[in-house]
């Protein structure tokens, strides 16, 4: 079974990233399910999308991923990576955005948050096999152009990360965004892998 | 047939149209409303065809039209959140006993946690109540299977049937085999011949109250037992690793907890396995109908057993008819769940949690709970920041906020809100919210609190579809009663926090092109409000001046904020603090804290010395210009557009 839990913050795509994770597992026969955080938190809150594919002979039962169980975690922002680190099975990858959203909480209490500070005190808990992968997404967003499509750089960048980890290729991530992502958005999405393949 | 992924909540829509649904009614409330949308969306398209679909002003009109709709022999459905069914609830005692003609299904989702909901109130409850039966869906493939067999239920049996999903399933996707095309059933042509047995009087109640208990008696003894169609949703299946040994454990699982204990049983099953033990041999059972209960199937389940535990999440329920079963069968059961302190009393059930009680429960605990996750652990210096939800950069409501407080000044005041995205008013920096108990309640305790504090300003906060769904009364008793309080309507032309649905106001319905909204300031005109102004939340002196005149009004007065909500407009351009100017005072923050506007401790110019400085996100802010108009130095630009 492959659980890849997606986390950030509302309004920053991870639902429409399921959503072709979820086509993907489909392409390859997999029964797949998955869950989200939608209503309040969708308001600037923490959200994550629950991806569950069943590629071997396993059910999905459940919607959600239990605690130690995801292979993948694909964080669209560093505070959201820490918050969601008991979800990251042993020998598991977070793949995490490295540009911070500022919650106003933390500008009302005067309390520090340095994102990179975090992800190092992230990376230097980390144990038994769990890897962190820091994307630098304000390159890669220059480069492409426009942060629309930041949920597609994350999901490349996982997958390019997550070789051995997990089976998805960027082929097959290819076919999932040209099947449902909008027609006139899929140029766009596409090229974000090629920027992505090309690093 | 084509293969989909679908959301619980699409499925359940789907379902219904695939079962020939008539008329579907609803009113917004997280996490039910994808229902309703994804109806009209189908029906849009062309896909959905013969099927009339509405957002009602509020949960007790939609029963009330789908009932009608029922009785003329239509198929009907009828959807709400968990604290919808209060509103609803009032027509739904007596048309169950009235009884429905059309499959009538209230399609009721509930929210454990809670996550978006102001009560974990378990509609299980209300069925039973009501006397109405419930069906209760582990997943959303169950669910889809269950919408369609409530239909049938329903028309079998003339009564309402529920069906109860919980967040988890509504919002959870998986892949549906559906049909392209729908079409709704043909509907009868004779006309409607009502009468005595329409007309709720007590006779007729008292003969009803029969009907109703004798066909529970029958769907709980027949319908759920032996009709292939419904005993398929109450499960059971054994795990005997020897053939000679009787299992004495049992489990008994209802809604998605049936799926969180298997997937916990699949994990016990290998981690055992791992460490070379067997499980005991068990019996474990879905309650997918709990009322009313299936107790002949749930004797089969008893059969033998000893000790069964649980697993349900909100109120104690299947507990309490196992509880009640076995004293009625003479059954000598040790049940455990939430009575006995072995489940959770609140909030939602977990793989996790299942799998540490079902080690419990099966003696295998010391052997297969092994805490292989860890959790960050936060430095001192850095403490992980917490991000709860908050208005959006740029939603006008924060604006609205900040001008009331700016007019009422030092003076006493209560500040009522109701429910919807300006909930979150309440949050520092603008704390503008002091009270939020249900839908419609601003406007009433604001008069209640009036009588008491009679030397305080007493407010009622109410958004445009709350003020519509059921804010009208509050209106007429604050005329009538001659209350000193003033009504503020935040009016963004939509039903924010659901996912933007049109009300009343808007004119937008699901159906045919858009009609002349029906007026706020109007309304409140016709009700003898004697001062109602409105003002635009985005310009503030103007928003100022207009809420001192309304809270300076003896009587009842009204203020309506006219600004559409950020979801439907196009952003404008992010403005630019100038370094040169922000002098780190923090007060853009401190007075009006829009997540759009950040602090860095680092950032150093000319007039902030070391006390950092204020920036602006450019990827939240959408150009709404309040910032500008609250920061006392005029750092804050509007960027000058150059086309």
């Amino acid at each position: 079974m492959i659980n890849i839990l997606l986390a950030g913050v509302g309004g920053q795509g991870t639902v429409l990233a399921a959503k072709v994770l979820a086509q993907a597992a489909q392409e390859k026969g997999w029964q797949v399910r998955t869950a989200e955080t939608i209503g309040m938190s969708q308001r600037g809150g923490s959200v994550t999308s629950h991806v569950r594919m069943g590629d071997g002979d396993e059910e999905v039962f459940a919607p959600l991923i239990a605690n130690g169980c995801a292979q993948m975690i694909i964080a669209f922002e560093p505070a959201e990576a820490a918050r969601s680190l008991q979800f990251l099975a042993p020998g598991g990858i977070i793949v995490c955005a490295k540009s911070a959203m500022q919650p106003v909480t933390v500008a009302l209490s005067g309390s520090a948050y340095h994102p990179e500070v975090l992800l190092d005190a992230l990376r230097d808990q980390l144990v038994d096999g769990r890897r962190l992968v820091v994307v630098d997404d304000v390159e890669l967003v220059q480069e492409l152009g426009n942060r629309k499509a930041l949920n597609t750089l994350l999901l490349a960048c996982a997958i390019k990360a997550g070789e051995g980890v997990l089976p998805l290729s960027l082929d097959d991530l290819r076919a999932a965004i040209t099947a449902c992502v909008k027609e006139r958005f899929v140029p766009l999405n596409l090229r974000a892998i090629d920027i992505v393949e090309a690093k | 047939m084509v293969k989909k992924l679908l959301m619980g909540n699409e499925a359940f829509a789907q379902a219904a149209l695939e079962a020939g649904v008539n008329v579907v009614a609803g009113y917004p409330g997280t996490p039910s409303s994808e229902l309703v949308e994804t109806v009209a969306k189908l029906h849009a398209a062309g896909s959905a065809h013969d099927v009339y679909v509405e957002w009602s002003t509020n949960e007790a009109m939609a029963l009330e039209v789908t009932a009608a709709a029922s009785y003329a022999g239509a198929r009907a459905l009828f959807t709400c959140k968990n604290v919808g069914m209060n509103v609803a609830s009032d027509p739904l005692m007596s048309l169950n006993y009235v009884g429905v003609n059309g499959g009538m299904v209230l399609f009721v989702a509930d929210d454990p946690g809670p996550i978006s909901s102001q009560t974990e109130q378990d509609t299980r409850r209300y069925a039973a109540f009501a006397k109405v039966p419930v069906l209760d869906p582990a997943t959303p493939d169950q669910g889809f299977a269950m919408m369609k067999a409530a239909f049938e239920l329903s028309e079998r049996h003339h009564t309402p049937v529920i069906v109860r999903p919980t967040t988890r399933i509504n919002h959870a996707s998986t892949y549906f085999e559906v049909q392209e095309e729908t079409h709704g059933r043909a509907l009868p042509q004779e006309p409607f011949e009502g009468g005595p047995k329409y007309v709720i009087l007590p006779v007729r109640a008292y003969a009803a109250h029969k009907e109703v208990n004798e066909r529970l008696d029958r769907m709980a003894s027949v319908d759920f037992v032996s009709d292939p169609q419904f005993n398929v949703f109450n499960p059971m299946f054994e795990y005997v690793p020897d053939d000679l040994v009787e299992p004495k454990l049992g489990i008994l699982c209802g809604g998605v907890s049936t799926a969180y204990a298997r997937e916990a049983l699949a994990m016990l099953q290998q981690r055992a396995s791992a460490a070379g033990m067997q499980l005991p041999a068990y019996r474990f059972m879905q309650v997918g109908t709990p009322y009313p209960f299936p107790k002949d199937l749930v004797s089969v389940f008893m059969q033998g057993l000893t000790d069964v535990l649980v697993i349900e999440e909100q109120d104690s329920f299947l507990e309490d008819q196992l509880n009640a079963l076995s004293g009625e069968r003479n059954v000598i059961l040790n049940v455990y769940g939430k009575l006995t302190g072995h489940a959770l009393t609140r909030g939602e059930n977990s793989v996790d949690d299942c799998l540490e009680r079902l080690a419990q429960f099966l003696g295998v605990y010391e052997e297969s709970v092994a805490s292989s996750f860890q959790r960050y652990v936060a430095p001192e210096s850095e403490p992980l920041p917490v991000r709860p939800p908050t208005l959006c950069a740029g939603c006008p409501h924060r604006g609205s906020f900040y001008a009331l407080k700016k007019a009422l000044g030092k003076r006493e005041a209560v500040l009522c809100g109701d429910i919807g995205c300006y909930t979150l008013g309440s949050a520092a920096p603008l704390k503008a919210v002091e009270t939020c108990l249900c839908m419609g309640a601003g406007i009433t305790m604001a008069q209640g609190f009036s009588v008491v504090k009679p030397g305080a300003k007493c407010i009622g906060i109410v958004g445009d579809s709350t003020f519509f769904a059921s804010g009208l009364p509050g209106l007429t008793n604050a005329v009538y009663n001659q209350h000193d309080i003033t009504v503020v309507v935040l009016d963004n032309a939509t039903t924010a926090m659901t996912g933007a649905q049109p009300h009343p106001g808007t004119g937008i319905t699901l159906m045919g092109p858009k009609h002349e909204g029906i007026s706020i300031p109007g309304i409140f005109e016709a009700c003898g409000f004697k001062k109602v102004l409105t003002a635009n939340p985005l310009d503030l002196e103007a928003s100022v001046a207009a809420a001192k005149e309304a809270i300076d009004f003896e009587g009842p007065s009204a203020l309506v904020f006219v600004s559409p909500c950020i979801q439907l407009t196009k952003p404008g351009k992010p403005v630019t603090i100038d370094p040169d100017i922000c002098t780190g005072c923090k007060k853009c923050i401190t007075s009006i804290g829009c997540p759009g506007i950040a602090f860095s401790a680092d950032a150093a110019g000319p007039k902030s010395g070391s006390r950092g400085q204020a920036y602006v996100d450019p990827s939240l802010c959408n150009g709404c210009t309040l910032c500008t108009q609250v920061c006392p130095f005029h750092a804050i630009k509007k960027e000058v557009c150059d086309d």
